[in-house]
């Protein structure tokens, strides 16, 4: 491996692709523009017989790309991280497989680098269709409420960080998608910036239902994540209490009526309700109380602070 | 563990940058009539005033403080495991920032600890705090403390503690359990100690507390309470939680039976209510045979922690 590359290019061929060769040598003369060394890989996520053979024509014209095959498909995050493990470079800069940017917007977040940790590409202006842009909002609105970050453009590609960022981070998944909010959280400087999105980037993009399920999913994760992996227990035992609260007293108005009122209680369906809340709650409560004891016993592993720097 | 270094005090810091010199030239002062190495760890929890500054250049005239920079605000248990996993005393202390405590009670917590003790607590027997929001919640909430995890201590509260390093650098800390680490160590059998400390009113900057954490102390408090329990008695603890569900369900059965011999009618309502809450005592059950496989898989095993505190008596 060659110790002097600065960048690590990575581009995650997943899903989607355009022209190879045309989008290889569009990033390599942006890439060159900044005036550092770096290196490409290619990380195929599965068989890509057409993406494959290109690559291998452009080596064998001379082009030096590193090309890293997974054997099957296991998703974007997972391609991403046999990337970071075959690459070795300081800065790590994943690119997609696809126009999504102008490349030549790729300097200005480079740039960006000397004074942050981590820098995302976010298009603008946007070029697609009312219907995609509409379906991003409502994405990041909703992550936006929930993790208390104020990002608008996950879904793009383009992203720079350093090395450390991704050995702090684990990702697995979908969660690539999500690597800012994380690095965000672990106390790295996260930096959005403007890039022209690519003429060539708007494609339908209207997914099956599963995919936005998986979504509003992957955001509960991150969201568990992020806020409750020390502290179960606040998760679970807020929606076990409340539930339990409810249940209880419903069953302290039915008892109420029972004895004040004379009205029988074995034949109101009602007891049924605020038993299953009050079961449901002692349940989840439960389950919170477990989670306490996984995070007990694997304390050790669970570092929570990151230091900066120590004097003396 | 470096040579010749006895004592290390662990002090986190947010956001004190007025405290952090008369601090430092308090515990100086507080130690100078003790004849052996020690060494200061100030943490700085990601503080956005100057408190790394006015730390780094006292760091930087006397060797034995170490500067500890966090990336951002975690908190003062993360902070205290820091200072902890970084100190290479044998006696670890910690202590408030902001100048509440006072450095000169020192020697008589190394002494307490000599006598034979493995963490001594100090007891801020005159608060110098608001009696309504900050005595009154605290002394409930010592008394809930003490009842439910069985370390009778009446200040949690007071940061300002001595450890014997072996030990609390083998007792887990995490989430905001630096209130509970007397609890957590009582686990291997530490014996535990209070004194009396001085407590001084809040010289300069604003308090971090607020009345809105006792509900997350309360949930804390139960967590604790199922850990050490389980450190025992594992199957016990939910089984004894299952108790009142079995109650429940075996009543319910009676009425069923009552109104389905001794009435015409027979009662669905009451005969779910009485399977429901069968299920969820089973689910109990079940639940505390689930920590068990945790607890066997995790890396703490109750036999290492107890190894700790073992003395061999010839």
């Amino acid at each position: 491996m060659n110790n002097n590359v600065e960048i690590s290019v990575i581009i995650p061929v997943s899903e989607r692709y355009d022209s190879v060769r045309d989008l290889y040598h569009d990033y390599k003369s942006a890439m060159e523009v900044s005036g550092r060394c770096f290196e490409f890989t290619y990380v195929l996520d599965g068989d890509f017989p057409e993406v494959f053979a290109q690559l291998r024509s452009l080596q064998d014209e001379g082009e030096i790309i590193k090309l890293v095959k997974l054997s099957k498909w296991f998703g974007e995050a997972t391609a991403l991280t046999a990337g970071f493990e075959h690459s070795s470079a300081d800065i790590i800069l994943t690119l997609p497989a696809y126009y999504q940017i102008e490349p030549s917007g790729i300097s200005d977040v480079l740039a960006g680098m000397s004074s942050n940790d981590m820098v995302i590409a976010r298009r603008w202006p946007r070029v697609d269709s009312k219907l995609n842009q509409l379906q991003s909002r409502i994405f990041h609105g909703l992550l936006n409420f929930i993790t208390e970050t104020s990002y608008r453009d996950l879904g793009c590609g383009v992203r720079a960080f350093r090395r450390q960022v991704i050995d702090e981070i684990p990702v697995y998944g979908d969660q690539h998608r999500f690597l800012p909010v994380l690095a965000f959280r672990q106390g790295f400087h996260v930096k959005e910036l403007d890039v022209q999105q690519s003429s060539k980037d708007p494609h339908r993009r209207v997914y099956r239902t599963g995919v936005y399920l998986r979504r509003v999913l992957d955001i509960l994760t991150v969201f568990f994540l992020a806020k409750f992996t020390k502290k179960p227990l606040r998760f679970f035992g807020l929606l076990g209490s409340g539930l339990f609260a409810i249940g209880g007293m419903l069953t302290a108005f039915l008892v109420f009526q029972r004895i004040f009122m004379g009205v029988a209680l074995a034949d109101r369906p009602i007891l049924l309700l605020s038993s299953i809340l009050i079961v449901l709650g002692v349940q989840l409560f439960a389950m919170g109380l477990i989670g306490e004891l996984i995070i007990f016993t694997h304390a050790k592993d669970i570092r929570e602070y990151t230091v900066d720097d120590v004097v003396n | 563990m470096k040579a010749g270094i006895y004592l290390s005090i662990i002090v986190p810091l947010y956001n004190e940058e007025e405290s952090a010199r008369p601090l430092y030239d308090a515990i100086t002062k507080g130690l100078s009539e003790l004849n052996f190495e020690y060494e200061i760890l100030y943490v700085d929890d990601g503080s956005c005033d100057a408190t790394f500054n006015v730390a780094s250049e006292l760091a930087l005239q006397d060797k034995r403080l170490k500067v500890i920079k966090f990336r951002k605000n975690y908190g003062q248990t993360p902070a205290m495991a820091a200072g902890i996993d970084h100190a290479s005393g044998e006696v670890l202390i910690t202590m408030d920032g902001d100048l509440q405590n006072d450095p000169a009670d020192i020697p008589a917590f190394i002494e307490k600890l000599n006598e034979g003790y493995d963490i001594v607590v100090g007891w801020r027997y005159k608060r110098q705090d608001k009696l309504i929001t900050r005595k009154v919640p605290s002394v409930i909430a010592n008394w809930i403390i003490g009842k439910v995890t069985g370390v009778p201590i009446r200040d949690n509260g007071c940061s300002l503690k001595a450890f014997r390093a072996d030990i609390i650098k083998k007792v887990p800390l995490y989430s905001e359990m630096h209130r509970f680490i007397p609890a957590m160590a009582s686990i291997s059998g530490a014996k535990i100690a209070e004194i009396k400390v001085r407590h001084h009113a809040r010289q300069y900057g604003v308090s971090k507390y607020g009345l809105s954490r006792i509900y997350k102390v309360l949930l804390d408090l139960l967590s604790i309470k199922t850990i050490v329990a389980f450190s025992s008695r594992p199957l016990l603890w939910f089984s004894i939680l299952a108790l009142p569900a079995v109650s429940i369900s075996f009543l319910g059965l009676l009425v069923s039976i009552y109104y389905a011999f001794a009435q015409p009618s027979f009662s669905i309502v009451i005969a779910g209510v009485s399977i429901l809450f069968g299920a969820l005592a089973f689910f109990l059950v079940l639940i505390g045979a689930l920590g068990e496989l945790i607890y066997k898989t995790g890396d703490i095993k109750l036999a290492k922690l107890a190894t700790l505190t073992a003395k061999e008596i010839s």
